[in-house]
């Protein structure tokens, strides 16, 4: 199957678009095989570690969908860098819906 | 400018102390360890401990920058140089005749080989999965609380350490791992000799001990491997046992018996210290006490109360890695090879990142920030189930006890000796059932 486009936004402006990416795996295990600063995964897709926290551009929040309790509890951890639109993109798993999701990696602190 | 700050704060716990002839392996120090770490962050951030002949890293940017690079900061090295320091070959070789072979920790490996592993460790502890096991960890605890409920009714005092918290930690574990016939003071005793390979403070006779205790539970996880081999079970040790990796390698025997030991030892001593140091917290410090009332019916707060457990109190306080090559950390040249220990506690402790970091304070904007589970590519991987452990633990007990006292003076509350852990060895209490 072809992949999708998804671009993320680093902290130095740099916008990495990624033209290919694999439909059923995760935003974060694409931004980190890619390299996409800021973007670590340490605790590998589990959602216990924020850090893979992301921005999601307004046009796609709906699309995308709300955090679940889970992953609420653990934005918590990084209150401090918080927003309305913030989801921790291990848990945004691509569907061709997502085709051209736009993100901005969230600043590391 | 950090005395100053302290000064402000309602409770410091720090004080200058000086830094020459003080090591970590004396067991005062390492019981009250808080004034040396300030210490060391201020007058000497990379301090060289002589009697350890390790480089202790105590400042809260310098231990992520070692983290965050695990080439040039080797977790292979630094463990191998520390495993049963002193009488390697001999314990290698008592585990070679007595306990099936010398097994290395694969998941002490370095990237890339270590990558290959933790991907399959990642996916046993999700936070998603581990939060389908609240209300099984839910009836264990409740179970031994009320155990406990009772024999404090009874007038008997209780040992918070050994009655409550390492039974619960036990239990929980072989239930994952689907260990359904166990005895936790065995098991205890494993972990206690796995974790004093770590400590720097056993001497030969110990190791001697330790190793035999090794071998025993080595010999018990390869039974319980040979069970599953041709008949699988739904737990853990047959998933591990009939994994296949991302790469579709299979784990070797020796890979599969060490990835099943640590996941029984490093999820035990640990979670059982938070848990202890929850009990010791709320039998001292009222103001504590009362936050965790206030908070017992509000998720958020729970969890914010486990993460400044853990910040202010860090179960692991060091573990240790070693240098590839020479390389300048916190204006220091280190060369090639130097042994570090990673002070985790001393950068929950930093007060340029935590404002009064003695303070026990819900509100923590950075709650988040500390170090008690590592950071980077060896960040635990058991974060998620002894958080929700914890959590389980702190709400359950707050619901069902009251008047929660030590039984005996705080000064002779002891910790084990060892550099790796900071954790209570008994506590004594009493309490009543709410
Ligand atoms: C409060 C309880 C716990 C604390 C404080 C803790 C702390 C830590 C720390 C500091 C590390 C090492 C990070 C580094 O190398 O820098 C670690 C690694 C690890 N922990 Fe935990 N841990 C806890 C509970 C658990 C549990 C419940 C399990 C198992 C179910 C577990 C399994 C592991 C494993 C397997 C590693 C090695 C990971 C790797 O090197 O990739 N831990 N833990
Ligand atoms: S990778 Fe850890 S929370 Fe997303």
């Amino acid at each position: 199957m072809r992949g999708i486009r998804v671009v993320l936004i680093q902290n130095d402006g740099v916008a990495r678009t990624i033209d290919n990416a694999a439909i059923g795996v995760s935003l974060m295990e694409v931004g980190r095989a890619e390299g996409v600063d800021g973007i670590l995964g340490d605790c590998g897709g589990g959602c216990s570690c924020a850090t893979c926290h992301v921005y999601v551009d307004a046009e796609w929040q709906q699309r995308v969908g709300p955090p679940d309790d889970v992953e609420i509890a653990t934005l918590d951890m990084v209150s401090h860098l918080q927003q309305s639109n913030s989801r921790l993109c291990c848990q945004i798993v691509l569907t061709p819906e997502l085709d051209g999701l736009k993100v901005t990696v969230a600043p590391a602190e | 400018m950090d005395s100053k700050q302290a000064g402000h704060c309602p409770v410091t716990g720090h004080g200058q102390t000086p830094l020459a002839d003080m090591t970590l392996s004396n067991p005062k120090i390492g019981a009250q360890p808080n004034a040396y770490y300030q210490a060391m962050r201020v007058e000497d951030p990379v301090h060289y401990d002589e009697k350890l002949g390790m480089w202790l890293v105590s400042r809260y940017d310098d231990i992520v920058t070692v983290l965050r690079d695990p080439l040039t900061y080797s977790d292979k090295h630094g463990y191998a140089a520390q495993y049963a320091s002193g009488f390697f070959q001999e314990f290698k070789a008592i585990l070679e005749r007595d306990g099936g072979g010398f097994f290395p920790d694969a998941i002490k490996d370095d990237p890339p080989a270590h990558t290959r592993v933790r991907r399959l460790l990642d996916k046993a502890f999700t936070a998603h999965r581990v939060a389908t096991l609240e209300p099984g960890i839910t009836a264990i605890i409740t179970r031994l609380i009320e155990q406990l409920a009772d024999k404090a009714a009874n007038g008997q005092v209780v040992d918070g350490v050994n009655d409550f918290a390492i039974p619960l930690t036990i239990s929980v574990i072989c239930e994952q791992l689907g260990i359904s016939q166990f005895n936790s003071g065995k098991i205890q005793r494993w972990s206690s000799a796995v974790t004093a390979q770590i400590g720097r403070m056993q001497n030969r006779e110990q190791m001697l001990d330790n190793a035999a205790q090794i071998c025993d539970l080595q010999n018990f996880i390869i039974a319980e491997m040979k069970a599953r081999e041709t008949e699988p079970r739904e737990d853990m040790i047959s998933d591990l046992v009939h994994a296949t990796l991302d790469d579709g390698s299979k784990l070797t025997f020796a890979e599969a018996v060490s990835l099943i030991r640590a996941l029984i030892i490093a999820g035990n001593d640990t979670t059982a210290t938070a848990i202890g140091n929850l009990l010791f917290v709320l039998a001292t410090r009222p103001e504590v006490a009362t936050a965790l009332q206030a908070s017992v019916d509000d998720e958020r707060l729970m969890n914010r109360f486990v993460e400044e457990l853990l910040r202010i109190e860090p179960p692991v306080r060091g573990l240790a890695k070693m240098t590839t090559r020479e390389i300048e950390l916190g204006g220091r040249l280190l060369p090639k090879d130097a042994h570090l220990l990673v002070l985790y506690a001393s950068g929950n402790d930093d007060e340029t990142q935590f404002t009064c970091p003695r303070n026990f304070d819900l509100n923590r904007s950075n709650i988040g920030k500390h170090v008690a589970f590592g950071v980077g590519v060896h960040r635990c991987v058991g974060a998620s189930l002894s958080r929700m452990e914890i959590k389980v633990a702190a709400r359950e007990v707050v619901r069902r006890l009251a008047d929660i006292k030590l039984a005996v003076p705080v000064e002779q509350i002891r910790y084990q000796p060892t550099v790796a852990v900071r954790s209570i060895e008994r506590l004594p209490l009493t309490f009543t059932r709410r």
